[in-house]
């Protein structure tokens, strides 16, 4: 009897609840962390990305007299999760696409489901090369790569800082470990000596230890491929252990609350690569800031982002005219100059944003300064 | 000294900073086993919960504009976190565990983690997923002896667990509620026969191990100046194996273990690859649990998770 129960609960777990097509309904998906310790980052993109929403349905019906429908998803930016929530998302019926996911972790392992359920998938700040290099024609995104990304950040490291014998650091993760890697080849193509590259893992908060060995080798930069919480305490406790280097990193810290974390103190002076520019500065993004910090207070780095990401897939929509994914994928494919807030966005054959700059900024009394813009090279 | 000797006290000391918090929250695990044979996995949550109070208690002072004295603040915060916290884990015992007393001990145990679960949430929903800075409440103090570098936290760490350490040990040994304890431990019918009452001594284990683990939390986010929801996850982990690792139900296993954990830690972290470094401490448990199935201290006890 017992073991009865126990299988109809297990059916009862696994089951899919029917699907039923609302015929004026189009389902626009998104997925980020929505909870867990990059919830902070993940809310910020969802609500631009629903803010898109907003607008277009404020515009009227998206095509005949369908509406989109806005469904966040949370992905807890675990690569596991975010294949289940795919799944979900692939067997919806009125689903037309997805704005997402966020870490490139969670957005590898998700492109072959949407790739397989093809679905339309636009992320809006994974940055790993090899998420477009495995040959998905579902998969979009309107933020730079690394491969613009980390080159910018090893010549700055190298020519404007003068740094030639640096650190490299990562959190594991397929953006830090990414970043970090690439980092480590350009630095070392310009000429520099990279004296050691170590792992630490996301969510620890001891990372004495590992600053206490890396002060002994006296590095006059460190760079970091990770995210803003881990950044935050490698800058706090290399204060304690005495480690004298500048301190680099990529998007991933590029967070007003780096400076709050780490106190202003131990935040000074360090340099970060953000994909971009500043959307405060951007004439074009001006209504949007300003909307969006009278909603919900300041804006966050990747929620300008995460409005683009949904434009440009409702443009598809609407230009498809029916519900049919394909079609999506193909206006996605054929998308020209569209005018997105933080400047026109084209793909190239992968599905990679083109000509996305990268910015250069450095904290400057507290805030993220912006130096100068990163223009991407051609491509080889 | 040496750079290289320089190098490796600071190191010994990273460690130890670390795995004296290990060490105040595996007590909380093994005590519990010893009188209830149950892995509290809501225990992380309850230090988590610790640094979370601290953070409270220091908002309150400074929005009551109260100029304490640095020494005050620090001693108003470590017990605004150890009553609270105290009080969770009576009440986690109450609402959790006392309920599920006499059914199987699988039924507990889920039971803990689903508390583990809730109290993760309801941080999240009352703090709000970012993480919460700690404001720093010590001044910025640091001694250099011969290279190697001690701050006032890390002091305040040492002298602090040691102090509670040492007073739990006589509490336990000394006191009529310890004895009880032991008692319990020993044989919960036995002890109820002469007339313990069983349920308020192990209200009592909940409250001192709840306490124990909110002592850790606040000096946890007094040192990293930074808490969030999901930290007891990891740290309970930690500590959960230097318990067994010390052998779980021993009280002096527990401080022991805890130590160990964070010193072992820090040498691969900081010699090796901090990359492993948490295999290389799940390994030391392994290949311990293999040559000693009861850990460093521990007794021979009928398995019973």
């Amino acid at each position: 009897m017992k073991k009865r129960f126990f299988v109809a609960f297990l059916l009862f777990c696994f089951s899919i609840p029917p699907a039923f097509s609302k015929e004026d309904e189009a389902v626009i998906g998104l997925v980020a962390p929505l909870t867990g310790d990059q919830a902070y980052i993940g809310v910020g993109v969802m609500q631009g990305a629903q803010m898109a929403v907003e607008d277009a349905n404020i515009r009227g019906p998206v095509f005949g007299l369908t509406r989109l429908k806005f469904e966040p998803l949370d992905d807890q930016h675990n690569p596991t999760q975010a294949v289940l929530v795919a799944n979900k998302l692939i067997a919806n019926p009125d689903a037309l696409g997805v704005v997402g996911h966020f870490n490139s972790s969670c957005t590898k392992a998700s492109s072959a489901i949407y790739h397989e359920g093809r679905l339309a998938q636009v992320t809006p700040a994974s940055t790993n090369p090899e998420i477009s290099h495995q040959g998905f024609d579902t998969f979009f995104r309107v933020c730079p790569t690394d491969d613009v990304q980390a080159p910018a950040a090893a010549s700055f490291a190298k020519n404007d800082l003068g740094a030639s014998r640096v650190v490299v650091l990562d959190d594991q993760t397929t953006y830090g470990r990414g970043l970090a890697d690439q980092f480590e080849k350009r630095f070392k193509a310009l000429g520099g000596e990279v004296l050691r590259h170590d792992s630490l893992t996301q969510g620890e908060k001891d990372f004495m230890p590992l600053l206490t060995k890396i002060k002994s080798v006296d590095p006059e930069l460190v760079f970091f491929g990770g995210i803003y919480p881990e950044m935050a305490l490698l800058l706090k406790q290399s204060k304690k252990v005495g480690l004298g280097a500048r301190w680099m990193g990529g998007d991933g810290i590029y967070e007003a609350a780096l400076t709050q974390l780490a106190g202003p103190e131990a935040a000074e002076g360090v340099h970060a690569t953000m994909l971009g520019v500043d959307p405060h500065s951007v004439p074009e993004a001006k209504d949007f800031v300003t909307r969006y910090e009278a909603r919900y207070g300041e804006i966050g780095s990747f929620s300008a982002y995460g409005y683009d990401a949904a434009s440009v897939l409702i443009e598809a929509v609407r230009r498809a005219g029916r519900k049919d994914r394909e079609a999506v994928i193909a206006e996605l494919k054929k998308m020209k100059d569209f005018p997105g807030i933080l400047g026109p966005i084209n793909f190239d054959e992968k599905g990679d944003a083109v000509g996305k700059s990268v910015g250069i900024f450095k904290i400057e009394g507290g805030k993220f300064k912006f130096l100068k813009e990163v223009k991407p090279e051609p491509a080889q | 000294m040496s750079p290289d000797l320089q190098l490796f006290f600071q190191q010994l000391l990273n460690g130890l900073t670390i795995g004296m918090v290990y060490a105040l929250i595996a007590l909380g695990y093994t005590m519990v086993y010893g009188v209830l044979q149950l892995i509290n996995f809501a225990h992380g949550e309850v230090f988590m919960v610790g640094g979370y109070l601290a953070l409270t208690a220091v908002a309150l002072t400074v929005s009551m504009g109260l100029g304490l004295p640095a020494w005050v603040l620090v001693l108003f915060v470590f017990l605004f976190a150890m009553a609270g916290a105290s009080l969770l884990g009576a009440g986690i015992e109450r609402l959790a565990y006392r309920p599920l007393r006499g059914s199987p001990r699988l039924t507990a145990l889920i039971s803990a983690i689903g508390m583990s679960f809730v109290l993760q949430n309801a941080v999240m929903l009352l703090y709000g997923t970012k993480e919460q800075v700690m404001p720093d409440i010590l001044p910025h103090w640091q001694a250099d002896l011969a290279g190697v570098t001690v701050s006032l936290v890390q002091v305040l760490i040492f002298v602090s667990s040691v102090l509670l350490m040492v007073l739990l040990e006589l509490f336990v040994k000394k006191t009529r509620t310890g004895k009880a304890m032991r008692a319990t431990a020993e044989n919960p019918e036995a002890a109820s026969l002469m007339g313990i009452s069983v349920h308020g001594v192990i209200r009592s284990t909940f409250v001192l191990g709840s306490a124990l683990a909110a002592m850790g939390g606040t000096l946890f986010a007094m040192n990293y100046g930074s808490v969030n929801f999901h930290d007891g996850y990891l740290a309970g982990i930690k500590a959960f194996t230097a318990a067994v690792f010390g052998g779980i139900g021993s009280i002096p296993g527990a401080m022991l273990g805890g130590i160990l954990l964070g010193v072992f830690e820090g040498f691969c972290a900081g010699y090796i690859s901090s990359e492993w470094k948490d295999v290389f401490a799940f390994g030391l448990l392994v290949t311990l649990l293999l040559f000693r199935p009861s850990g460093i201290l521990g007794e021979n006890v009928p398995e019973k998770v």
